[in-house]
């Protein structure tokens, strides 16, 4: 259980700036969404804390060490694509044992680790299917358990629910809010979809033009909307949940 | 015969049924020139100097496809996964000039270079002039499947995940490349059966030691026409049936 720090990260692309002095520090076991629309520099961010990227300032610490330095397949943090990224020609017994060989696990360890993992995502019996033959949300869970096979520190989620159908959304997003509750693992989820962020979230991080403008619990963020764009950007959850904001008008 | 539903497109059918014969016309046309001369053809099977050059076509463009897997996988893990200044001359001067660089020339360059130490006139000369200009289909071939796999992030997961380099090319990156290696293969093979002038120069046509079908029809296709028409049907008839091998075989791996 670890305590994520994005310590002043700034990122550019040539001379766009993506990601403007960002600061956020994730406690462990939190499930932190980062929510804002596209191209805010949300991917970005996942992608510097994951390691893909060097942060051109700034620094990524976890546990209070900065982890700049360490290679992606050193710093035990999972990632979960968009499009949940299974190895497609693997079947799912291989996409979820994948880290466990890769780290010399032997086969019968890692064939209990695997069945463990494939029953707390209800996904026995379909071990020896390939991705192409799973169902979206099927899918999903396959990818979770793989991410989390590898007991990494950090888990990181990009755009979870934007593969899965509207008819199965919210069981799906239930099943992902259930599931990392359980692994207690500290958890960074970025999406555009202010439905999903304050499903999943136990803090939303708002986030503009690659800065963070509020980072609140759901609840507090709804009262208390530190300015009308953030206000404009979850207006449909006054509705959802049934809360007015202090000054708000919807 | 697709039905033509305009006058554009009857233009361009017919430009490409032109194009079709053309390419037909001059593939198969050995089979219709040797008429009723196929004894001659089944005799030169039996023909020394035709089982030698055969040999030596076939055995060497095998190697040749397997040295161009062995060198084309870093090279194509290199430009696929790395960047650095100059890269893109890099991809030219390594995938596109020896595909239009005259092999003659290469030859020429060889002799120079590795001559004086008695590498050429000999089996290895055979080798390595027709590595130079048929590795490249499968150095291409590779790497633009390693940038798609790129593409698709499967080694940014696998990183995450804690694999090394070794991990992800032995679990990722060939098991999702094996249709592309093959095709890159089955080209370089097919390149290599039919490269003359650069093996010509620099390895000579010496019978059962650096001869191989295209120096034998070159060299036969005066003074004894027979044996050139007949070695080059066996050598096309090879060819055809290992490239539609080869295709059967990735289409399978679908």
């Amino acid at each position: 259980m670890r305590e994520l720090k994005i310590d002043r990260v700034t990122k550019y692309y040539g001379a766009f700036k993506a990601l403007d002095n960002v600061e956020l520090t994730i406690k462990p076991q939190e499930f932190m969404v980062v929510m804002g629309p596209s191209g805010c520099g949300k991917t970005t961010l996942l992608l510097v804390i994951l390691g893909v990227m060097n942060p051109d300032g700034g620094h990524i610490l976890l546990d209070g060490k900065a982890i700049d330095d360490l290679p992606i397949e050193e710093r035990n943090i999972s990632y979960v694509p968009q499009d949940f990224g299974l190895f497609p020609h693997l079947t799912v017994y291989g996409n979820v044992a994948f880290g466990l060989k890769v780290r010399g696990y032997p086969e019968d360890k890692t064939r209990g680790e695997v069945d463990r993992l494939l029953a707390a995502v209800d996904l026995q019996g379909l071990e020896e299917r390939k991705p192409k033959e799973l169902s979206a949300g099927q899918r999903q869970r396959v990818a979770l358990a793989r991410a989390l096979a590898t007991n990494p520190f950090v888990l990181l989620l990009d755009e979870p629910l934007s593969n899965i159908d509207e008819a199965t959304k919210a069981e799906v997003r239930e099943n992902l809010k259930a599931f990392v509750a359980k692994t207690r693992i500290t958890t960074v989820c970025v999406t555009h979809n202010p439905e999903d962020a304050f499903e999943l979230g136990d803090r939303i991080a708002v986030m503009f033009s690659g800065r963070i403008i509020q980072c609140d619990s759901p609840l507090n963020l709804l009262q208390e909307p530190v300015n009308e764009a953030v206000k404009r950007l979850i207006a449909p959850m006054y509705l959802l949940w049934n809360v007015k904001g202090k000054e708000q008008s919807f | 015969m697709v039905k033509v539903r305009d006058r554009f497109e009857f233009v361009v059918q017919t430009l490409a049924y032109i194009f079709i014969a053309y390419m037909l016309i001059s593939l198969f046309y050995l089979y219709i020139a040797v008429g009723e001369n196929w004894n001659l053809v089944w005799k030169a099977l039996f023909d020394s100097r035709v089982i030698g050059a055969l040999a030596i076509s076939v055995s060497s463009a095998f190697i040749v496809g397997g040295l161009a897997i062995a060198a084309g996988i870093p090279v194509a893990y290199l430009l696929a996964h790395k960047n650095f200044r100059g890269k893109s001359i890099l991809e030219t001067l390594l995938i596109d000039m020896p595909q239009t660089f005259p092999p003659v020339t290469e030859g020429l360059v060889y002799l120079l270079m590795l001559g004086p130490y008695g590498l050429s006139y000999t089996y290895a000369a055979v080798i390595i002039a027709k590595f130079y200009v048929s590795a490249p289909f499968t150095v291409s071939f590779m790497t633009r499947r390693f940038r798609e796999i790129r593409g698709a992030g499967f080694d940014i997961i696998a990183k995450s995940l804690g694999a090394k380099t070794i991990h992800i090319l032995s679990w990722v990156l060939l098991p999702l490349s094996a249709r592309d290696l093959l095709a890159g293969f089955s080209l370089t093979w097919a390149r290599a059966m039919g490269e003359l002038a650069a093996t010509l120069v620099f390895a000579g046509a010496v019978p059962w030691k650096t001869e191989i079908i295209p120096t034998l029809v070159y060299l036969t296709s005066r003074e004894a026409p027979q044996i050139a028409i007949a070695a080059s049907v066996i050598a096309e008839t090879l060819s055809l049936i290992a490239l539609l091998s080869f295709r059967r075989i990735a289409r399978e791996r679908e």
